[in-house]
């Protein structure tokens, strides 16, 4: 008897792409963590190499060095793969939907299906008209073509679009037989209108957006909110975030004016068809297109992953192990190693306090222990002897959810330090970041 | 390749890696603490919380509400949230006004006593896990006087459907929506140095005669072994830094690679020092 299918998952849930013009992408790689406090390790890793003109893919394994660019000097895109999983019915696990589970159900490649849709609304986020929606979507395919997301905009010049990307449904094979759909994102280019008096404007790599139609070109925001409390409430946080001019310089109600620029940045969500004849399985996932990471070998403090892990699981956990905690304390560690400290503590975070809520402005360590070796060299220890009764210190040093708006002495000075959070305000771990150094430093 | 996951186990499908892809890919690659962000502004997750009404990504205002929810409408009415399920979502900002001052309530820039809206991520943790799909008492109050105060019940969306942020949470583009434009700009105007893994500060870093570090800023244009370590501190106007010209149309070759604490050489083609 044919099994049934009950469900279909495109994983990862969420995934990552990353900016650069090359077309060669960025292969495969693994970032091995060591056992001192040096950085990690970027060593090969089995890399998936497309024939773009046909989908045909191959496993190979890159050599050392990785190559971050190409050798024209162009950054190698980040394009992720999409796998699509599947759940027999009665059955407890997910398994990798492959050529074999389609010849079992007398399917072909065909009988998947794949759409996607990415939009880029920075213009629409801030002047509020739909007309400035940039929206590329594909019609749904199953072929192996690589399907452009083509940007569109009722506000761009006529016939005018933006690449936002591609899709592609590799084709499975013997060695590769997972079904699987890849995203390469666009070059990290910066467009914008025409230029009002050259031909050229020499800073974009087109002019597709019509100033006439549009108001992108002659948005403005007040630098000073409170001279605009109902338009500031509204801003992005921070506000004047855009490439411009300041109008009326050194005045109350000086302001920043769009140059009418934006980028090919987008997100969106793919999504999988399974065509059974008498009915269909669904399945989707998001994507992203952001900036390269520029320090590859480095992972930030708090990350989307916390932000989705506290989200499924809540702000607590029953327990943690050293290594879960480890692993906090090395990304700050990455962090400071490539951060001035001193300067954050003297100007950056500082000053931004007395901006921000007018508290008086003065460092926030002493100085003389703000250096940024000084520092590097605490993290290190603490990293090198948590076992050794560091992480209990480390875990009451953290600052709570609560309490990133107190910005006194003591306040400031809690972990993580020299950092804001999304509030605004200093940062603070997730609850749940807090709670694991908590359970471990108790356990050890 | 991973040949089984249980289809209940969501945490290994939130941090599996495909087949192929980097470290970079995943989500613990992405900075969260967006303000606004460098991925994605992951603030935007957090807007339609609360069915009927949506909330302005990085703070406590209505920004919209259902119109298919008449009780709901005053709410459109310049209101923010102020307490769930009587949990404040504001705190106040307390500290110094003088140098070794005492701690007071710190001003805004009206005047009035500092509150700031916390994060949606830790103060609603509990909510969301607790409270997904069940109604949660919400208080409201007016941003202009007269001070009206308003409750309601309000429904907690599920944040997933299976290990996928849930469709109706947020919609294509809004991840990325409150990010810079272009998203160069981040990198050359923010003041924050602390998203090293994709924005690095300080580089080739050594110890100097005094005890202190020396180095330069990841944004200056003369970095070689020979360049003098002298950290240029940020300013847009100088003209020793990458400026935003450099980066509209040429940062693929303006921005170099910090790995195992080695700055990439100057890449051809790149910024003139």
């Amino acid at each position: 008897m044919r099994r049934k299918i009950a469900e279909i998952r495109l994983l990862p849930p969420l995934a990552i792409a990353r900016l650069g013009s090359s077309p060669y992408p960025l292969v495969n790689y693994e970032l091995k963590t060591p056992n001192d406090t040096g950085p990690r390790r970027i060593v090969p890793a089995p890399t998936i190499r497309v024939t773009r003109t046909t989908g045909h893919a191959e496993l190979k394994t890159p050599k050392l060095p990785i190559e971050f660019r190409d050798p024209a000097g162009r950054i190698r895109p980040v394009a992720p793969f999409l796998e699509l999983w599947m759940r027999f019915e009665g059955e407890q696990n997910l398994q990798p939907f492959t050529i074999d589970t389609l010849r079992s159900l007398r399917l072909s490649p065909a009988s998947i299906r794949w759409r996607g849709h990415v939009e880029n609304l920075k213009i629409l986020r801030r002047t509020g008209d739909e007309k400035d929606r940039i929206k590329a979507e594909t019609r749904p395919f199953s072929d192996h073509k690589v399907h452009e997301l083509r940007g569109k905009c009722p506000n761009f010049l006529k016939g005018k679009s933006v690449p936002l990307g591609s899709l592609q449904y590799i084709v499975p094979s013997a060695e590769l037989s997972g079904i699987r759909l890849r995203f390469t994102p666009a070059g990290g280019h910066v467009y914008g209108p025409p230029p009002s008096k050259a031909d050229k404007d020499p800073l974009i790599k087109a002019a597709v957006y019509d100033g006439q139609k549009g108001s992108w070109k002659r948005y403005s925001e007040p630098t000073d909110t409170s001279q605009a409390p109902n338009q500031g409430r509204f801003l992005t946080s921070p506000p004047l975030i855009f490439a411009g001019e300041t109008l009326d310089a050194g005045q109350p109600k000086q302001r920043l004016r769009s140059w009418g620029y934006f980028d090919d940045e987008c997100d969106g969500i793919v999504e999988a068809e399974l065509r059974l004849g008498s009915h269909s399985l669904f399945a989707f996932a998001r994507i992203v297109a952001g900036p390269p990471t520029f320090a590859p070998d480095s992972l930030p403090i708090r990350s989307v992953a916390d932000e989705l892990e506290q989200a499924m699981f809540g702000p607590n956990v029953d327990k943690a192990t050293l290594l879960e905690a480890a692993e906090i304390v090395r990304c700050a560690l990455e962090t400071v190693r490539l951060m001035n400290t001193a300067e954050m503590n003297q100007e950056g975070m500082a000053r931004a306090d007395t901006d921000i809520v007018k508290r008086a402005l003065e460092p926030i360590f002493e100085p003389s222990v703000a250096d940024s070796v000084a520092i590097r060299a605490r993290h290190e220890r603490i990293l090198l002897a948590l076992e050794s009764g560091s992480l209990a210190w480390f875990a009451r040093m953290l600052r709570h959810y609560d309490e990133v708006a107190d910005f006194s002495t003591l306040g400031r000075r809690k972990m993580p330090g020299l950092m804001r959070g999304a509030d605004g305000m200093h940062m603070a771990l997730t609850r749940r970041q807090v709670s694991k150094i908590q359970k471990a430093a108790k356990s050890y | 390749m991973n040949d089984k996951i249980e289809a209940k186990n969501l945490s290994a499908q939130l941090q599996f890696r495909a087949l192929g892809n980097p470290p970079s890919t995943l989500p613990n690659s992405a900075i969260s603490n967006c303000c606004p962000g460098l991925e994605m502004d992951f603030r935007n997750a957090w807007k339609r919380i609360f069915v009927g009404i949506e909330l302005h990504e990085s703070s406590n205002f209505v920004v919209k509400v259902d119109p298919s929810a008449p009780e709901l409408h005053e709410l459109a009415n310049n209101y923010q949230l102020m307490k769930v399920q009587g949990v404040p979502v504001m705190a106040t900002a307390t500290g110094p006004l003088i140098p070794d001052g005492p701690n007071v309530p710190l001003p805004d820039s009206d005047g009035d006593d500092a509150l700031i809206p916390l994060e949606w991520s830790n103060v609603l943790a509990g909510v969301i896990y607790n409270s997904a799909g069940k109604l949660v008492e919400c208080e409201f109050q007016s941003m202009d006087p007269p001070v009206r105060n308003l409750a309601f019940n309000l429904r907690v969306r599920n944040f997933f459907e299976n290990a996928v942020i849930a469709r109706d949470l947020l919609k294509p583009g809004e991840l990325t929506q409150s990010l810079c434009s272009p998203w160069q700009n981040d990198y050359r105007e923010c003041g924050c140095f602390y998203w090293a893994a994709s924005r690095p500060d300080y580089v080739n870093v050594e110890l100097s005669e005094d005890g202190n570090s020396i180095g330069h800023n990841w944004m200056q244009r003369d970095r070689t072994p020979e360049t003098a370590k002298v950290y240029v501190s940020d300013d847009f106007l100088d003209e020793r830094l990458l400026s935003y010209n450099d980066l509209f149309n040429g940062w693929e070759k303006a921005l170099r690679f910090v790995i195992g604490n080695e700055d990439e050489p100057p890449i051809d083609g790149g910024p003139k020092k």
